[in-house]
Protein backbone atom coordinates (compact mmCIF):
# COMPACT_ATOMS: atom_id res chain seq x y z
CA UNK A 1 0.00 0.00 0.00
CA UNK A 2 1.19 3.71 -1.18
CA UNK A 3 0.68 7.09 1.00
CA UNK A 4 1.12 9.79 0.00
CA UNK A 5 3.17 12.13 1.64
CA UNK A 6 1.56 14.94 3.38
CA UNK A 7 -1.28 12.82 3.51
CA UNK A 8 -0.29 10.37 6.17
CA UNK A 9 -2.92 10.94 9.04
CA UNK A 10 -5.46 10.28 6.51
CA UNK A 11 -4.32 6.79 6.36
CA UNK A 12 -3.83 6.28 10.25
CA UNK A 13 -7.36 7.52 10.70
CA UNK A 14 -8.94 5.35 8.10
CA UNK A 15 -6.47 2.56 9.96
CA UNK A 16 -7.85 3.18 13.29
CA UNK A 17 -11.70 3.23 11.99
CA UNK A 18 -11.76 7.05 12.88
CA UNK A 19 -10.71 9.98 15.17
CA UNK A 20 -9.91 8.67 19.04
CA UNK A 21 -13.04 9.50 21.11
CA UNK A 22 -11.21 11.22 24.14
CA UNK A 23 -8.90 13.24 21.69
CA UNK A 24 -12.34 14.56 20.31
CA UNK A 25 -13.62 15.37 23.31
CA UNK A 26 -10.88 16.97 24.65
CA UNK A 27 -10.60 18.87 21.57
CA UNK A 28 -14.43 20.53 22.15
CA UNK A 29 -13.73 21.59 25.06
CA UNK A 30 -10.74 23.59 24.61
CA UNK A 31 -12.28 25.25 22.12
CA UNK A 32 -15.70 26.39 24.26
CA UNK A 33 -13.14 27.63 26.60
CA UNK A 34 -10.76 29.53 24.19
CA UNK A 35 -13.85 30.76 22.54
CA UNK A 36 -15.16 31.64 26.21
CA UNK A 37 -11.86 33.15 27.42
CA UNK A 38 -11.17 35.43 23.81
CA UNK A 39 -14.99 36.54 24.01
CA UNK A 40 -14.78 38.23 27.87
CA UNK A 41 -11.25 39.24 27.24
CA UNK A 42 -13.33 41.43 23.68
CA UNK A 43 -15.04 43.22 26.19
CA UNK A 44 -12.15 44.18 29.11
CA UNK A 45 -9.02 43.45 30.56
CA UNK A 46 -8.92 40.72 32.95
CA UNK A 47 -7.19 39.00 36.04
CA UNK A 48 -7.76 35.11 36.48
CA UNK A 49 -9.79 35.78 39.62
CA UNK A 50 -12.61 38.70 37.41
CA UNK A 51 -12.25 35.51 34.48
CA UNK A 52 -13.07 33.25 36.73
CA UNK A 53 -16.65 35.22 37.63
CA UNK A 54 -17.08 36.03 34.73
CA UNK A 55 -16.98 32.32 32.88
CA UNK A 56 -17.66 30.46 36.21
CA UNK A 57 -14.35 28.18 35.84
CA UNK A 58 -12.33 27.88 39.10
CA UNK A 59 -9.05 30.06 39.16
CA UNK A 60 -6.76 27.43 38.89
CA UNK A 61 -8.19 26.30 35.51
CA UNK A 62 -8.74 30.17 34.47
CA UNK A 63 -4.99 30.49 35.28
CA UNK A 64 -3.78 26.88 33.03
CA UNK A 65 -5.66 27.75 30.08
CA UNK A 66 -5.17 31.48 29.98
CA UNK A 67 -1.57 30.95 30.64
CA UNK A 68 -1.75 28.17 27.57
CA UNK A 69 -3.06 30.90 25.29
CA UNK A 70 -0.38 33.27 26.44
CA UNK A 71 2.00 30.35 25.33
CA UNK A 72 -0.45 30.19 21.89
CA UNK A 73 -0.08 34.00 20.99
CA UNK A 74 -3.95 34.45 21.63
CA UNK A 75 -3.90 36.50 25.29
CA UNK A 76 -0.78 38.85 26.23
CA UNK A 77 0.13 39.57 29.91
CA UNK A 78 -0.86 43.17 30.65
CA UNK A 79 -0.20 45.17 33.79
CA UNK A 80 0.29 44.16 37.61
CA UNK A 81 -2.83 45.95 39.90
CA UNK A 82 -1.30 48.43 42.82
CA UNK A 83 -0.89 45.73 45.23
CA UNK A 84 1.85 44.16 42.88
CA UNK A 85 -0.77 41.06 43.15
CA UNK A 86 -2.60 40.03 40.21
CA UNK A 87 -1.44 40.76 36.43
CA UNK A 88 -4.49 41.20 33.57
CA UNK A 89 -4.87 39.56 30.58
CA UNK A 90 -5.86 41.33 27.25
CA UNK A 91 -6.23 39.92 23.59
CA UNK A 92 -3.13 39.98 21.61
CA UNK A 93 -4.57 42.14 18.74
CA UNK B 1 27.09 5.67 12.57
CA UNK B 2 23.19 5.06 12.64
CA UNK B 3 22.16 8.25 13.98
CA UNK B 4 18.25 8.81 14.62
CA UNK B 5 16.73 7.16 11.93
CA UNK B 6 12.81 7.26 11.78
CA UNK B 7 12.29 6.66 8.05
CA UNK B 8 10.38 3.43 7.44
CA UNK B 9 12.10 0.23 6.14
CA UNK B 10 12.88 0.59 2.15
CA UNK B 11 11.65 4.63 1.98
CA UNK B 12 12.92 7.63 1.68
CA UNK B 13 11.69 11.22 2.44
CA UNK B 14 11.13 11.98 -1.51
CA UNK B 15 9.28 9.08 -2.70
CA UNK B 16 5.68 7.74 -1.08
CA UNK B 17 5.82 5.67 1.82
CA UNK B 18 5.65 2.32 1.47
CA UNK B 19 3.31 1.05 4.66
CA UNK B 20 1.26 -1.91 5.74
CA UNK B 21 4.48 -4.33 4.70
CA UNK B 22 5.59 -6.88 6.99
CA UNK B 23 7.96 -5.27 9.39
CA UNK B 24 11.26 -7.47 9.92
CA UNK B 25 13.14 -7.48 13.26
CA UNK B 26 16.47 -5.56 12.41
CA UNK B 27 19.89 -6.92 14.57
CA UNK B 28 21.53 -4.42 15.27
CA UNK B 29 25.70 -4.31 17.20
CA UNK B 30 27.15 -2.09 19.44
CA UNK B 31 30.26 -2.50 21.97
CA UNK B 32 28.02 -0.74 24.82
CA UNK B 33 24.45 0.05 25.60
CA UNK B 34 23.46 2.52 28.03
CA UNK B 35 20.57 2.56 29.53
CA UNK B 36 19.35 6.16 30.54
CA UNK B 37 20.60 9.09 28.56
CA UNK B 38 20.64 11.65 32.06
CA UNK B 39 23.80 13.63 32.66
CA UNK B 40 25.13 10.00 33.95
CA UNK B 41 24.19 7.76 30.86
CA UNK B 42 25.11 11.02 28.56
CA UNK B 43 28.92 11.01 30.51
CA UNK B 44 29.43 7.23 30.52
CA UNK B 45 28.61 7.07 26.77
CA UNK B 46 31.36 10.06 25.92
CA UNK B 47 33.43 8.58 27.78
CA UNK B 48 33.17 4.82 26.16
CA UNK B 49 32.88 6.53 22.82
CA UNK B 50 35.91 8.94 22.77
CA UNK B 51 37.66 5.51 23.49
CA UNK B 52 36.77 4.12 20.56
CA UNK B 53 33.69 1.64 21.36
CA UNK B 54 30.02 2.06 19.65
CA UNK B 55 27.90 2.33 21.95
CA UNK B 56 23.81 2.89 21.62
CA UNK B 57 22.21 5.58 24.50
CA UNK B 58 19.05 4.64 24.70
CA UNK B 59 16.44 6.81 26.98
CA UNK B 60 12.29 6.14 27.25
CA UNK B 61 11.80 9.81 26.69
CA UNK B 62 12.16 12.47 23.19
CA UNK B 63 15.12 14.06 24.60
CA UNK B 64 18.31 13.48 25.84
CA UNK B 65 19.68 15.49 29.03
CA UNK B 66 17.40 13.70 32.01
CA UNK B 67 16.27 16.03 34.69
CA UNK B 68 19.10 18.07 34.57
CA UNK B 69 18.30 19.34 31.36
CA UNK B 70 15.28 20.85 33.09
CA UNK B 71 16.86 22.82 36.02
CA UNK B 72 16.69 26.30 36.21
CA UNK B 73 20.11 26.79 38.29
CA UNK B 74 22.77 24.33 39.86
CA UNK B 75 24.37 24.69 43.44
CA UNK B 76 26.21 25.71 45.04
CA UNK B 77 27.90 28.12 41.90
CA UNK B 78 24.19 28.81 40.56
CA UNK B 79 25.02 28.31 37.30
CA UNK B 80 22.74 27.92 34.25
CA UNK B 81 21.96 23.96 34.21
CA UNK B 82 21.05 24.10 30.63
CA UNK B 83 24.01 25.90 29.94
CA UNK B 84 26.16 23.13 31.19
CA UNK B 85 24.03 20.84 29.66
CA UNK B 86 23.37 21.44 26.34
CA UNK B 87 26.89 21.43 25.13
CA UNK B 88 27.67 18.02 26.58
CA UNK B 89 23.97 17.11 24.92
CA UNK B 90 24.90 18.81 21.70
CA UNK B 91 28.84 16.67 21.62
CA UNK B 92 26.88 13.35 22.81
CA UNK B 93 24.38 13.80 19.69
CA UNK B 94 27.42 14.71 17.16
CA UNK B 95 29.81 11.80 18.10
CA UNK B 96 30.10 9.47 15.38
CA UNK B 97 30.70 6.70 17.94
CA UNK B 98 27.32 7.38 19.60
CA UNK B 99 24.08 6.53 18.36
CA UNK B 100 21.00 7.73 20.23
CA UNK B 101 17.57 6.28 20.57
CA UNK B 102 15.02 7.95 21.56
CA UNK B 103 11.02 7.36 23.20
CA UNK B 104 12.74 3.61 23.23
CA UNK B 105 13.25 1.15 25.81
CA UNK B 106 14.62 -2.07 26.26
CA UNK B 107 13.98 -5.36 27.80
CA UNK B 108 14.85 -9.14 28.18
CA UNK B 109 18.89 -8.64 28.43
CA UNK B 110 20.45 -11.78 28.56
CA UNK B 111 23.91 -12.74 29.23
CA UNK B 112 25.01 -15.41 26.97
CA UNK B 113 28.97 -15.49 27.14
CA UNK B 114 31.81 -12.90 28.88
CA UNK B 115 31.49 -10.20 26.68
CA UNK B 116 28.24 -10.97 25.08
CA UNK B 117 24.55 -9.71 26.00
CA UNK B 118 21.71 -9.45 23.77
CA UNK B 119 18.52 -7.48 24.62
CA UNK B 120 15.30 -6.30 23.28
CA UNK B 121 14.75 -3.03 21.89
CA UNK B 122 11.88 -1.17 21.52
CA UNK B 123 11.55 1.98 19.52
CA UNK B 124 8.35 4.01 19.90
CA UNK B 125 6.94 6.28 16.74
CA UNK B 126 7.67 9.47 16.76
CA UNK B 127 5.59 10.02 13.75
CA UNK B 128 8.18 12.77 12.76
CA UNK B 129 11.44 11.72 10.41
CA UNK B 130 13.52 13.68 13.16
CA UNK B 131 16.59 13.83 9.74
CA UNK B 132 13.92 16.00 8.03
CA UNK B 133 12.62 18.16 10.67
CA UNK B 134 13.80 21.77 10.99
CA UNK B 135 12.17 22.90 14.69
CA UNK B 136 10.30 25.54 12.85
CA UNK B 137 7.66 25.13 15.15
CA UNK B 138 4.61 25.54 12.03
CA UNK B 139 3.15 22.42 13.17
CA UNK B 140 3.19 23.41 16.26
CA UNK B 141 1.01 26.65 15.87
CA UNK B 142 -0.89 24.67 13.26
CA UNK B 143 -2.54 21.89 15.97
CA UNK B 144 -5.50 22.73 17.26
CA UNK B 145 -5.41 20.53 20.30
CA UNK B 146 -3.99 21.85 24.08
CA UNK B 147 -3.13 19.08 26.89
CA UNK B 148 -0.89 19.63 29.73
CA UNK B 149 2.54 20.29 29.12
CA UNK B 150 4.53 16.80 31.06
CA UNK B 151 7.92 19.10 30.83
CA UNK B 152 6.57 22.01 32.00
CA UNK B 153 4.82 19.74 34.99
CA UNK B 154 1.31 20.34 34.09
CA UNK B 155 1.21 23.91 34.68
CA UNK B 156 0.71 24.98 31.61
CA UNK B 157 -0.87 23.58 27.77
CA UNK B 158 0.92 22.36 24.77
CA UNK B 159 -0.19 21.16 21.59
CA UNK B 160 -0.25 17.47 20.00
CA UNK B 161 2.07 18.28 17.88
CA UNK B 162 5.36 19.58 19.68
CA UNK B 163 8.63 20.57 19.92
CA UNK B 164 9.40 18.84 23.62
CA UNK B 165 10.98 21.87 25.02
CA UNK B 166 13.32 24.40 23.60
CA UNK B 167 16.33 22.73 24.42
CA UNK B 168 15.69 19.31 23.61
CA UNK B 169 17.73 16.85 21.91
CA UNK B 170 17.37 15.57 19.00
CA UNK B 171 15.35 19.10 18.35
CA UNK B 172 12.75 17.61 16.22
CA UNK B 173 8.90 17.98 16.96
CA UNK B 174 6.81 14.89 17.76
CA UNK B 175 3.22 13.93 17.74
CA UNK B 176 1.64 12.67 21.15
CA UNK B 177 -0.71 10.36 19.18
CA UNK B 178 -2.64 9.65 22.08
CA UNK B 179 -4.01 12.88 22.05
CA UNK B 180 -4.00 13.80 18.60
CA UNK B 181 -6.90 14.36 16.36
CA UNK B 182 -5.65 12.88 13.22
CA UNK B 183 -6.74 16.17 11.53
CA UNK B 184 -3.60 16.74 9.26
CA UNK B 185 -3.55 19.96 9.97
CA UNK B 186 0.37 19.84 11.05
CA UNK B 187 1.06 18.05 8.07
CA UNK B 188 -0.07 20.62 5.82
CA UNK B 189 2.15 23.57 7.23
CA UNK B 190 5.19 21.43 7.24
CA UNK B 191 8.01 22.47 4.66
CA UNK B 192 9.80 19.38 4.74
CA UNK B 193 6.99 16.74 4.95
CA UNK B 194 8.72 15.03 7.82
CA UNK B 195 5.74 14.17 9.47
CA UNK B 196 4.91 11.03 8.90
CA UNK B 197 1.88 8.97 10.38
CA UNK B 198 2.98 5.70 8.87
CA UNK B 199 5.47 5.02 11.43
CA UNK B 200 5.15 1.75 13.53
CA UNK B 201 7.19 0.52 16.64
CA UNK B 202 10.26 -1.03 15.49
CA UNK B 203 11.22 -4.21 17.79
CA UNK B 204 15.48 -4.70 17.39
CA UNK B 205 17.97 -7.46 18.38
CA UNK B 206 20.51 -5.94 20.28
CA UNK B 207 23.45 -7.26 20.75
CA UNK B 208 26.84 -5.60 23.33
CA UNK B 209 29.56 -6.88 25.00
CA UNK B 210 28.57 -4.26 28.53
CA UNK B 211 25.45 -2.84 29.67
CA UNK B 212 25.66 0.14 31.83
CA UNK B 213 22.63 0.96 33.59
CA UNK B 214 21.74 4.99 34.32
CA UNK B 215 18.48 4.56 34.51
CA UNK B 216 18.29 7.98 37.13
CA UNK B 217 15.92 8.29 40.10
CA UNK B 218 11.59 9.35 40.68
CA UNK B 219 10.59 11.37 43.08
CA UNK B 220 8.01 11.11 45.73
CA UNK B 221 4.63 11.06 45.02
CA UNK B 222 3.67 13.72 47.34
CA UNK B 223 -0.11 13.18 47.17
CA UNK B 224 1.25 9.86 49.43
CA UNK B 225 0.98 12.10 52.18
CA UNK B 226 -2.32 13.77 52.10
CA UNK B 227 -1.50 16.22 55.43
CA UNK B 228 0.42 18.51 53.21
CA UNK B 229 -2.43 18.84 50.87
CA UNK B 230 -0.87 18.08 47.64
CA UNK B 231 -3.29 18.07 44.38
CA UNK B 232 -5.96 19.35 46.74
CA UNK B 233 -4.23 22.83 47.39
CA UNK B 234 -3.32 24.83 44.23
CA UNK B 235 -0.77 26.57 45.87
CA UNK B 236 1.29 23.47 47.45
CA UNK B 237 3.34 22.80 44.33
CA UNK B 238 6.55 20.46 44.30
CA UNK B 239 10.33 21.82 44.04
CA UNK B 240 10.42 20.35 40.42
CA UNK B 241 7.42 22.79 39.56
CA UNK B 242 8.75 25.29 40.67
CA UNK B 243 12.11 24.72 39.31
CA UNK B 244 10.44 24.93 35.79
CA UNK B 245 9.24 28.43 37.44
CA UNK B 246 12.38 29.59 38.17
CA UNK B 247 13.59 28.46 34.73
CA UNK B 248 14.66 30.73 32.03
CA UNK B 249 12.29 28.85 29.65
CA UNK B 250 9.33 28.72 32.52
CA UNK B 251 5.41 28.39 31.79
CA UNK B 252 4.70 31.97 33.13
CA UNK B 253 5.74 35.29 32.86
CA UNK B 254 6.91 35.46 36.24
CA UNK B 255 6.52 33.41 39.48
CA UNK B 256 3.00 33.10 40.11
CA UNK B 257 0.77 30.57 42.29
CA UNK B 258 -0.86 28.10 40.31
CA UNK B 259 -4.25 28.60 42.69
CA UNK B 260 -5.22 31.97 41.22
CA UNK B 261 -2.22 33.79 39.24
CA UNK B 262 -1.16 35.53 42.30
CA UNK B 263 2.62 36.89 42.78
CA UNK B 264 3.39 35.09 46.05
CA UNK B 265 5.06 37.68 48.64
CA UNK B 266 5.31 34.53 51.50
CA UNK B 267 6.61 31.40 50.59
CA UNK B 268 7.17 28.19 52.65
CA UNK B 269 9.11 25.64 51.54
CA UNK B 270 8.73 21.91 53.52
CA UNK B 271 11.89 19.81 53.76
CA UNK B 272 12.16 16.14 53.89
CA UNK B 273 8.79 15.41 52.09
CA UNK B 274 8.74 11.40 51.25
CA UNK B 275 12.30 11.16 52.65
CA UNK B 276 14.19 10.61 56.39
CA UNK B 277 10.62 9.70 56.60
CA UNK B 278 10.23 5.37 57.52
CA UNK B 279 6.49 5.65 57.27
CA UNK B 280 6.21 6.30 54.16
CA UNK B 281 8.70 3.49 52.80
CA UNK B 282 11.90 5.80 52.73
CA UNK B 283 13.57 6.27 55.87
CA UNK B 284 17.07 7.33 53.63
CA UNK B 285 18.06 11.17 53.19
CA UNK B 286 17.31 12.06 49.66
CA UNK B 287 21.03 14.37 49.89
CA UNK B 288 19.80 16.85 47.15
CA UNK B 289 16.91 18.68 49.19
CA UNK B 290 18.23 20.62 51.48
CA UNK B 291 20.45 22.54 48.51
CA UNK B 292 17.98 22.77 46.26
CA UNK B 293 15.92 24.09 48.28
CA UNK B 294 18.01 27.26 49.31
CA UNK B 295 19.40 27.52 46.05
CA UNK B 296 15.61 27.76 44.80
CA UNK B 297 14.88 30.13 48.06
CA UNK B 298 18.09 32.01 47.07
CA UNK B 299 16.78 32.78 43.21
CA UNK B 300 12.64 33.38 44.65
CA UNK B 301 14.72 36.44 46.46
CA UNK B 302 16.35 37.31 43.18
CA UNK B 303 13.01 37.38 41.13
CA UNK B 304 11.05 38.57 43.86
CA UNK B 305 13.04 41.19 46.08
CA UNK B 306 10.32 42.10 48.59
CA UNK B 307 8.97 38.05 48.84
CA UNK B 308 9.67 35.94 52.52
CA UNK B 309 10.62 32.87 52.06
CA UNK B 310 11.16 30.46 54.85
CA UNK B 311 12.52 27.11 54.95
CA UNK B 312 10.91 24.28 57.50
CA UNK B 313 13.48 21.99 58.04
CA UNK B 314 14.32 18.53 60.71
CA UNK B 315 18.28 19.35 59.86
CA UNK B 316 20.38 21.67 57.03
CA UNK B 317 22.58 18.91 55.38
CA UNK B 318 25.07 20.78 54.47
CA UNK B 319 27.37 18.35 53.38
CA UNK B 320 29.39 18.90 49.74
CA UNK B 321 31.95 21.56 48.73
CA UNK B 322 30.54 24.67 49.14
CA UNK B 323 27.25 23.93 50.35
CA UNK B 324 27.82 25.19 54.32
CA UNK B 325 29.02 29.00 52.38
CA UNK B 326 26.06 28.60 50.33
CA UNK B 327 23.69 28.10 53.29
CA UNK B 328 25.11 30.86 55.08
CA UNK B 329 24.50 32.90 51.98
CA UNK B 330 20.77 32.45 52.07
CA UNK B 331 20.78 33.42 55.39
CA UNK B 332 22.83 36.71 55.28
CA UNK B 333 19.84 37.02 52.19
CA UNK B 334 17.33 36.81 54.82
CA UNK B 335 15.67 33.48 54.12
CA UNK B 336 13.94 32.80 57.29
CA UNK B 337 14.99 28.83 58.64
CA UNK B 338 12.87 27.33 60.83
CA UNK B 339 13.44 24.20 62.68
CA UNK B 340 10.08 22.52 62.50
CA UNK B 341 8.65 19.73 61.36
CA UNK B 342 5.03 20.45 60.01
CA UNK B 343 2.27 18.10 61.31
CA UNK B 344 -0.30 19.66 58.83
CA UNK B 345 -1.22 22.11 55.90
CA UNK B 346 -4.96 23.34 55.43
CA UNK B 347 -6.18 25.68 53.41
CA UNK B 348 -8.11 29.05 53.99
CA UNK B 349 -10.71 30.27 50.88
CA UNK B 350 -7.99 33.00 50.10
CA UNK B 351 -6.34 30.75 49.05
CA UNK B 352 -3.48 30.94 51.63
CA UNK B 353 -1.94 28.42 53.59
CA UNK B 354 -1.75 27.45 57.11
CA UNK B 355 1.09 25.59 57.84
CA UNK B 356 0.70 23.69 62.11
CA UNK B 357 4.49 22.81 62.85
CA UNK B 358 6.25 21.79 65.48
CA UNK B 359 8.88 24.35 66.58
CA UNK B 360 11.92 22.24 67.74
CA UNK B 361 14.10 24.89 69.24
CA UNK B 362 10.57 26.33 70.88
CA UNK B 363 9.42 23.12 71.83
CA UNK B 364 5.67 24.13 71.08
CA UNK B 365 2.97 23.42 68.41
CA UNK B 366 3.17 27.04 65.85
CA UNK B 367 0.75 27.87 63.01
CA UNK B 368 2.18 30.30 60.23
CA UNK B 369 0.21 31.41 57.39
CA UNK B 370 1.73 31.18 53.55
CA UNK B 371 0.33 31.97 50.29
CA UNK B 372 2.65 28.94 48.75
CA UNK B 373 3.96 26.01 49.89
CA UNK B 374 6.88 24.05 48.07
CA UNK B 375 7.34 20.73 48.94
CA UNK B 376 10.97 19.29 48.60
CA UNK B 377 9.82 16.47 48.12
CA UNK B 378 12.88 13.35 47.99
CA UNK B 379 14.50 10.80 46.00
CA UNK B 380 13.18 7.58 44.87
CA UNK B 381 14.37 4.91 42.66
CA UNK B 382 13.72 4.04 39.38
CA UNK B 383 11.69 1.05 39.80
CA UNK B 384 11.68 -2.43 37.41
CA UNK B 385 15.11 -1.93 36.17
CA UNK B 386 15.59 -5.71 37.50
CA UNK B 387 13.17 -6.77 35.29
CA UNK B 388 14.75 -5.96 32.26
CA UNK B 389 17.36 -8.43 33.18
CA UNK B 390 17.04 -12.27 32.15
CA UNK B 391 19.53 -14.72 32.22
CA UNK B 392 21.12 -13.25 35.30
CA UNK B 393 19.45 -11.17 38.63
CA UNK B 394 20.22 -7.90 38.73
CA UNK B 395 20.49 -7.52 42.59
CA UNK B 396 18.61 -4.03 44.46
CA UNK B 397 19.57 -2.39 47.31
CA UNK B 398 17.40 -2.48 50.56
CA UNK B 399 16.02 0.32 49.29
CA UNK B 400 15.69 -0.58 45.62
CA UNK B 401 18.16 1.55 43.80
CA UNK B 402 20.60 -0.74 41.91
CA UNK B 403 22.96 -3.01 44.38
CA UNK B 404 26.58 -2.45 44.00
CA UNK B 405 28.23 -5.41 44.42
CA UNK B 406 31.79 -3.82 45.79
CA UNK B 407 30.39 -0.26 47.14
CA UNK B 408 33.59 0.63 48.93
CA UNK B 409 36.39 -0.72 46.26
CA UNK B 410 34.50 -0.78 43.29
CA UNK B 411 31.27 1.23 43.39
CA UNK B 412 30.00 0.81 39.67
CA UNK B 413 30.08 -2.95 39.90
CA UNK B 414 26.82 -4.82 39.77
CA UNK B 415 25.54 -8.32 41.17
CA UNK B 416 26.43 -9.16 37.25
CA UNK B 417 29.58 -9.59 35.64
CA UNK B 418 29.56 -6.80 32.25
CA UNK B 419 26.60 -5.02 34.27
CA UNK B 420 27.57 -1.72 35.36
CA UNK B 421 25.80 1.27 37.05
CA UNK B 422 25.99 4.60 36.85
CA UNK B 423 24.99 8.47 38.72
CA UNK B 424 21.24 8.51 40.89
CA UNK B 425 20.17 4.63 39.63
CA UNK B 426 22.77 3.69 42.47
CA UNK B 427 21.26 6.14 45.09
CA UNK B 428 20.77 9.97 45.66
CA UNK B 429 23.61 12.31 45.08
CA UNK B 430 24.16 15.72 43.46
CA UNK B 431 24.97 16.37 39.57
CA UNK B 432 28.96 16.16 40.45
CA UNK B 433 29.07 13.15 42.28
CA UNK B 434 26.34 11.61 39.60
CA UNK B 435 28.91 12.37 36.87
CA UNK B 436 31.92 11.25 39.38
CA UNK B 437 30.32 7.92 39.21
CA UNK B 438 29.60 7.75 35.47
CA UNK B 439 33.77 8.36 34.99
CA UNK B 440 34.26 5.06 37.29
CA UNK B 441 31.15 3.03 35.39
CA UNK B 442 33.08 3.93 32.27
CA UNK B 443 36.07 3.26 33.18
CA UNK B 444 35.01 0.08 34.53
CA UNK B 445 33.05 -1.11 31.27
CA UNK B 446 36.40 0.20 29.49
CA UNK B 447 38.92 -2.34 31.73
CA UNK B 448 36.08 -5.15 31.37
CA UNK B 449 35.70 -4.65 27.22
CA UNK B 450 39.57 -4.70 27.23
CA UNK B 451 39.70 -7.86 29.31
CA UNK B 452 37.45 -9.21 27.30
CA UNK B 453 39.19 -8.58 24.68
CA UNK B 454 42.70 -10.23 25.61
Amino acid sequence: MEVEIGKTAKYLREKLGGIPEQAKKNLKEFNAIKRKMLDALKEEDLTVKQMSEKIDMPTHEVLYYLMSLVKYGFVKTGEVDDMDEYYTYKLNK
Amino acid sequence: MEKESSIPNGTNSNSPLGVGDSNPIKNITYDALVIGAGIAGGEVALNLANTGYKVLLLDKELSVGGKMIMLSKVFPTLDCAACITTPKVSEISRHPNITIFTGSEVSNIKKLSDNEFTAKVTKHPRYVRVEDCTACQLCEKACPVNVRDQYQFGLIGRKAAFIPFSICSPKAAAIDIDNCTLCGACEKVCPTNCIDFTQETEIMNLHVKTVVVATGFDTFDAKKMPRYGYGQYKNVITALQMERELAPTRPFNTILRPGDGKVPDKIAYVLCVGSRDASVGNPICSQICCMYSIKQAQLLMGALPMADVTIYYINIRSFGKGFEEFYQQAKGMGVNFVKGKIGRISEKESGNLILRYEDINEGKLQEAEHDMVILSTGVLPNTGIEKFFESQTLTLDPFNFVGQSDALASPAKTSIEGVFVAGTATGPMDIPDSILSAGAASSEAISYLINQQN
